[in-house]
C-alpha cells in the first residue's frame, strides 16, 4: 500500500461508482440472507439438530455477517485498505470475548466456593 | 539550492497573529492553534496536578500526620493520577504535539478533519472542567476512588455522593475527546502524507503516533464500557459490581486493564517518538536502526493487549492465566531492550550536543530503563504477590510515567519550543531545571522502591511510626518539594520566553525533518508548496545530500543558511484552508450539558442531547462541499481513498471492541444469574420478524445509494424513506419487546440477566436510533435536491453504518436469542 505514495498518479485511480453491483446481485444477497435466517430459526427449533446446535448457528452467523460485509458495505470491491482497517480490530475483539470467557469460566469454578 | 528568496515569514504572518482577536481562537479549526489551546490548558493542570503532589508529600512527610484528612487525601492521590493521566500527559503528548506536528512532519496543511480536531478540544475543555465540578458543591466534592476506580468501591453503597459521580461521566466525556482524536489523526497519518512519503521514510515521531492512535481506537471503547457499567450501577441502581447479586468487582478489573495497559503505551510511545526525533540531530546521526525500530513500535502494541492481566495477579486468576499473561508481560521487554539500544546505538560515536533538549532525552533513557527493570520484577506472579499496592509499584509507575514519559515530553518542549513560538526558552534555566529534576526525581522516587519492599502499602494517608519508613518519607519529601521548585523553574521558562526569548530561525538544530523547513512560527497553512519526499530525513536529504545519512555528519553547521523547502517556489495559488467554525464548542456544550442533566435535572440531559444533535447537523451542512466526491482530494491523498470513507472504517473497527465488551460481559453474566428470570423469557418469533425487518432494511439501504449514484431523485427518496421506515418497525419491535418483559416484571435492575441483556441491546437499540435520525436528514437532504450523485458519499457512509449496526444485530441474534440455551462461561 505505500507504493501508492510513489505513484501519485496511480493513486488518483477512482475507485468508486463502476465496479459497484447493481440491484441485481442486491436481491440475490438478499435472498440468501432471508434463506439462511429462515434455516437459523429452523435449527433453533428442530429438537434433533440441539446437540449440534452451536456450531451451526454460529457458521451461519458468520456467513451472513460475511455477505454483508463484502456485499452491502462492499468490502469486496473497495480497497482492501477498508478490509484491513475492519477485519484486525474484529479480530481483535474476538480475543478479547475469548480471553474474557476462558478468564470467567476459571473464576467462576473458585466463586462457587465462596458464592452459593 | 536555488537561490535565497526573502524568507517568507515576512509576506505571510504567522499562524499565531493571522487572523487575530479572541473570536478567531475560539472558532478556530487550525490544527497549530488547535494545539496551543491544548498546550495552555494541559500545562495549567500540570501546575494543578503538581500542588495536589505537593499536598500528597507534605502529608507523608511524617508519621501520624494530619495535615490532610483521610478523605481529602483520597481525593488528592485520586485526582493526581487522573489529572496527570488523561489532563496532562495524554493530551500533551496528543493535543499539543502530535496535533502540532503530525501535519507539519508529513507535509500536510492540516489534519485530516479539522473541525473535528476543535471538537475534540472543546469536549476535552468539558471533561475537564467535568471532574472538577464536585467542588461546587464542596470542598470535598473531588473524585475519591483512584484513578483506577475499583469497584465495588465505588459503588453508591460505599461512595455515596457526587464525586464518582464525576468522575465516570467526566472520563465518559474525556473518552469521546480521545477516541475522536485517535481517529481523526489516524486517518491524517495514513492518508495526508507528503508526496513520496512512504511508511518507511515517515519521521519515527509518525511511527509512533500512528501506532498510538489504533491502541486509542481499540483500546478505549472498553474503559467506555466499564464506565457505562458503572454509570447504570450508580444511577440506575443495576449491579454489575456487586458480588451480592452473583456479579463480580473483577469484571470492572479486567475491562479497566483491558484498556489500562494499552493506555500507558498510549503515554509510552509517544515520547518514545519525541525521543527518536530529539536524539539524531543532537547526535549528527540518523536513527539508528530505523526498521526495527519502527517494527518494534507495532510489536510492544500488539503484546500489550495480552498482558492486562499483570495488574491482577492479586486477583487470584489461576495459573495457567497467571503464567500466560507474565509470559507476554516478559516478552513486551524484548521490544522495549530494541528500542532502548538502538538509541543508545544512535548516541554511539556521535557528535553530541548537550542541549537541554538532549539532556532530557538522556534521562528518559536512563531513568525509563529503571522503570522497566521493575517493571519485569513485578510480572512474575509470585514475586508481585510481596510487591502490588506496595510503594515499589508507585515507584515503578512514577519511573516510567515521570522519569520516562514527562521527561521525553520536556525535550520535546526544548526541541520543538522554538518552531511553536518563534522563540527558544533558556537554555541556563532548562540546564538548571533538568539537573535539579535529575536530582530530585530520582530521590523522591528511588527510596520508594525501599520502603515499597519494607512493606508500606500505598493508598494509604497516614503511618504509624517506627515502621522503618520514617526516614524515607521525609526525605522523599523533601526532594518532592525541591521537584516541584524544578517544575516551578519551566514555568518561569516558558514566561520568560514569551516575553523575551531569543527569536529561533527556521532550523535552529539543523535538523532532518519537514517541520524545520518552513518558518517558525509558521504560517497558517504551514507548507506554501506541498513538498515531495524522496527519502527518509527528508530536509537533510534536501539540505545535504546523502552526506550524513549513513554515518555521523560533519560538524560544520549550515542548516540555518539553508533555503526553507518551497521558500522558492511561489505560493500555491489557491490554499483552501478550512473556514472557522463555532459548531465543535456548540457541540462540546451539549455533550456537556448532558453530563450536568445527569447529575442535577433529568430534563437538562435532553436539552443538552438536542443542542448536540443540532449542532452535528450544522456542523455537516456548514460547509458547501459536504458529502461531495472530491477526485483532487482523493488524488492528493496516500492511499488514494476518501478520509471520510478511511475514518469510518476505522470507527468501525472501534465499535467492534465497544460491543464485543458488551457481549462478553452478557455471556459471562448469564452464567452467573442468581435466579429469576433468564434467557428462556426471550421471545423468538418477535425477534425473528425484526431480524428480516433490519436486513430488508439493509437491502433497501444499498438501493438507496445506488439510486443515488444514478441522481435517481425519487427512488432515493424512496428507498432512503424505507430504510427509516423498517429501522423505525425494528425500533418499534424493541420498544414492544422491553415493555412486554418489564410488565411481566423483568427490569433492568431484577438480576445479571436483566442488567446485560438489557444494556447489550438496548446499546444495539441506541446505534439503530442514531442511524434512523442520520437517514432521515438524509432523506430530507436528498428530497430537497441538496444530495445528489456527486454527493453520494454522504448515503454511502451513512449506509455503511447502517449495515454496520445490522451485522451486530446478526450477531447479537444468534448469541443471545438462538443460543438462549447454551452456558458460555
Ligand atoms: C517492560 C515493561 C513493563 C512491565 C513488564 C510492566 C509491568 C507492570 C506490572 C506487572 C504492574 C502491576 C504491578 C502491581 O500492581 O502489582 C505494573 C503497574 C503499572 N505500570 Fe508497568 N510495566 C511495564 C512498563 C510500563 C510502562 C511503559 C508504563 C507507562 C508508561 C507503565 C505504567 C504502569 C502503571 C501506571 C502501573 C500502575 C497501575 C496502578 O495500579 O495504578 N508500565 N506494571
Ligand atoms: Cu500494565
Amino acid at each position: 500500500m505505500s507504493d501508492h505514495a510513489l505513484n501519485p498518479a496511480h493513486a488518483g485511480h477512482d475507485v468508486s461508482h463502476e465496479d459497484h453491483p447493481g440491484p441485481g446481485l442486491y436481491l440475490l444477497i438478499a435472498a440468501i440472507l432471508t434463506v439462511l435466517t429462515a434455516a437459523e430459526i429452523t435449527v433453533f427449533y428442530v429438537p434433533g439438530l440441539q446437540p449440534v446446535l452451536v456450531p451451526i448457528l454460529l457458521v451461519l452467523a458468520i456467513v451472513k455477517f460475511a455477505f454483508v460485509g463484502m456485499f452491502y458495505m462492499h468490502l469486496y470491491y473497495d480497497s482492501k485498505v477498508f478490509t484491513t482497517l475492519f477485519v484486525f480490530p474484529l479480530l481483535l475483539a474476538l480475543l478479547i470475548v475469548f480471553g474474557l470467557l476462558l478468564l470467567f469460566s476459571h473464576l467462576q469454578g473458585v466463586l462457587s466456593f465462596v458464592v452459593p | 539550492m536555488a537561490a535565497q528568496p526573502k524568507p517568507l515569514a515576512f509576506e505571510h504572518p504567522s499562524y499565531l497573529h493571522d487572523p487575530g482577536g479572541i473570536w478567531s481562537w475560539i472558532t478556530t479549526v487550525d490544527h497549530k492553534r488547535v494545539a496551543v489551546l491544548y498546550g495552555i490548558t494541559a500545562l495549567f493542570m500540570m501546575a494543578v496536578g503538581g500542588m495536589e503532589a505537593m499536598l500528597i508529600r507534605a502529608q507523608l512527610m511524617v508519621p501520624g500526620n494530619h495535615l490532610l484528612s483521610a478523605a481529602a487525601y483520597n481525593e488528592m492521590f485520586t485526582m493526581h493520577g487522573t489529572t496527570m493521566i488523561f489532563l496532562v500527559l495524554m493530551p500533551l503528548e496528543l493535543g499539543f504535539f502530535a496535533n502540532f506536528f503530525i501535519p507539519l512532519q508529513i507535509g500536510a496543511r492540516d489534519v485530516a478533519f479539522p473541525r473535528l480536531n476543535a471538537l475534540s478540544y472543546w469536549v476535552f475543555l468539558g471533561g475537564t472542567i467535568f471532574l472538577h465540578l464536585g467542588l461546587l458543591r464542596s470542598i470535598y466534592g473531588l473524585p475519591d476512588a483512584g484513578w483506577f476506580g475499583y469497584a465495588n468501591l465505588t459503588e453508591r453503597m460505599y461512595t455515596p455522593g457526587i464525586n464518582v459521580d464525576c468522575w465516570d461521566i467526566g472520563l465518559l466525556i474525556l473518552g469521546v475527546s480521545t477516541l475522536l482524536s485517535g481517529l481523526n489523526f489516524f486517518v491524517t497519518i495514513v492518508n495526508l502524507r507528503a508526496p513520496g512519503m512512504t511508511f518507511m521514510r515517515m519521521p519515527m515521531f509518525i511511527w509512533a503516533m500512528l501506532v498510538t492512535t489504533i491502541l486509542i481506537l481499540l483500546a478505549f471503547p472498553a474503559l467506555t464500557v466499564g464506565l457505562i457499567f458503572l454509570f447504570a450501577d450508580r444511577f440506575l441502581d443495576t449491579h454489575f459490581y456487586r458480588v451480592s447479586a452473583g456479579a463480580t468487582p473483577i469484571l470492572w478489573q479486567h475491562l479497566f486493564w483491558i484498556f489500562g495497559h494499552p493506555e500507558v503505551y498510549i503515554m509510552a510511545l509517544p515520547a518514545f517518538g519525541m525521543i527518536s526525533e530529539v536524539i539524531p540531530p543532537f547526535s549528527r546521526k540518523p536513527l539508528f536502526g530505523y526498521p526495527m525500530m519502527a517494527y518494534s513500535l507495532v510489536l510492544i502494541a500488539f503484546l500489550s493487549y495480552g498482558v492486562w492481566g499483570h495488574h491482577m495477579f492479586a486477583t487470584g486468576m489461576g495459573p495457567i492465566a497467571d503464567a500466560t499473561f507474565s509470559i507476554t508481560s516478559m516478552l513486551i521487554a524484548i521490544p522495549t531492550g530494541v528500542k532502548i539500544f538502538s538509541w543508545l546505538a544512535t548516541v554511539w560515536g556521535g557528535r553530541l550536543r548537550f542541549t537541554t533538549s538532549m539532556l532530557f532525552a538522556v534521562g528518559f533513557l536512563v531513568e525509563f530503563t529503571i522503570g522497566g527493570l521493575s517493571g519485569i520484577m513485578h510480572a512474575s506472579p509470585p514475586v508481585d504477590l510481596q510487591q502490588t499496592d506496595s510503594y515499589i509499584i508507585v515507584a515503578h509507575f512514577h519511573y516510567v510515567l515521570f522519569g520516562g514519559v514527562l521527561m521525553g515530553i520536556l525535550a520535546a518542549f526544548y526541541y520543538w519550543w522554538p518552531k511553536i513560538t518563534g522563540r527558544f526558552l533558556s537554555e541556563k534555566l532548562g540546564k538548571a531545571q533538568f539537573w535539579i529534576t535529575a536530582w530530585a526525581f530520582n530521590a523522591t522516587f528511588f527510596p520508594m522502591h525501599f520502603v515499597g519492599v519494607l512493606g508500606m502499602p500505598r493508598r494509604i494517608y497516614t503511618y504509624a511510626p517506627h515502621m522503618g519508613w520514617d526516614f524515607w518519607n521525609y526525605f522523599e519529601s523533601v526532594n518532592a518539594f525541591i521537584l516541584g521548585f524544578a517544575f516551578l523553574l519551566f514555568f518561569i521558562n516558558i514566561i520568560w520566553s514569551a516575553m523575551d526569548g531569543e527569536i529561533a530561525s527556521s532550523d535552529p538544530w539543523d535538523a532532518r525533518t519537514l517541520e524545520w523547513s518552513i518558518p517558525s512560527p509558521p504560517p497558517a497553512f504551514n507548507f506554501a508548496a506541498v513538498p515531495m519526499v524522496t527519502s527518509r530525513d527528508a530536509f537533510w536529504v534536501r539540505k545535504y545530500g546523502t552526506v550524513g545519512t549513513h554515518g555521523v555528519a560533519p560538524a560544520i553547521a549550515g542548516g540555518a543558511a539553508a533555503a526553507p523547502i518551497g521558500a522558492h517556489a511561489e505560493v500555491e495559488e489557491h490554499i483552501h484552508m478550512p473556514a472557522p467554525s463555532l459548531y465543535p464548542l456548540i457541540f462540546a456544550l451539549g455533550v456537556f450539558l448532558m453530563g450536568v442533566g445527569c447529575l442535577v435535572w433529568t430534563r437538562l440531559i435532553i436539552m443538552g442531547g438536542a443542542v448536540t444533535v443540532m449542532s452535528v447537523i450544522g456542523m455537516v451542512f456548514e460547509y458547501p462541499s459536504f458529502g461531495k466526491f472530491d477526485p483532487a482530494m482523493i488524488a492528493e491523498s496516500t492511499l488514494g481513498l476518501d478520509h471520510r470513507k478511511v475514518g469510518m472504517w476505522a470507527f468501525l473497527g472501534s465499535e467492534c471492541v465497544f460491543f464485543a465488551s458488551l457481549i462478553s460481559t452478557y455471556m459471562v453474566y448469564k452464567d452467573r444469574n442468581l435466579g429469576g428470570f433468564d434467557a428462556m423469557i426471550l421471545n423468538i418469533p418477535l425477534t425473528s420478524v425484526s431480524t428480516f425487518v433490519l436486513l430488508t432494511s439493509s437491502l433497501t439501504m444499498v438501493l438507496a445509494l445506488a439510486a443515488v449514484q444514478r441522481d435517481d431523485r425519487k427512488w432515493s427518496v424512496f428507498w432512503l424513506a424505507s430504510t427509516v421506515l423498517f429501522g423505525c418497525i425494528f425500533l418499534g419491535g424493541q420498544a414492544f419487546e422491553f415493555t412486554d418483559f418489564v410488565m411481566q416484571g423483568l427490569k433492568i435492575q431484577t438480576n445479571l440477566f436483566g442488567q446485560t441483556f438489557y444494556t447489550l441491546v438496548g446499546f444495539h437499540g441506541i446505534h439503530v436510533l442514531i442511524g434512523v435520525c442520520w437517514l432521515i436528514v438524509l432523506t430530507i437532504a436528498v428530497a430537497r435536491g441538496k444530495i445528489g450523485k456527486d454527493r453520494s458519499l454522504a448515503v454511502e457512509i451513512g449506509g455503511l453504518y447502517w449495515h454496520f449496526v445490522d451485522i451486530v444485530w446478526v450477531i447479537i441474534f444468534t448469541l443471545i436469542y438462538l443460543m438462549r440455551t447454551v452456558k458460555h462461561a
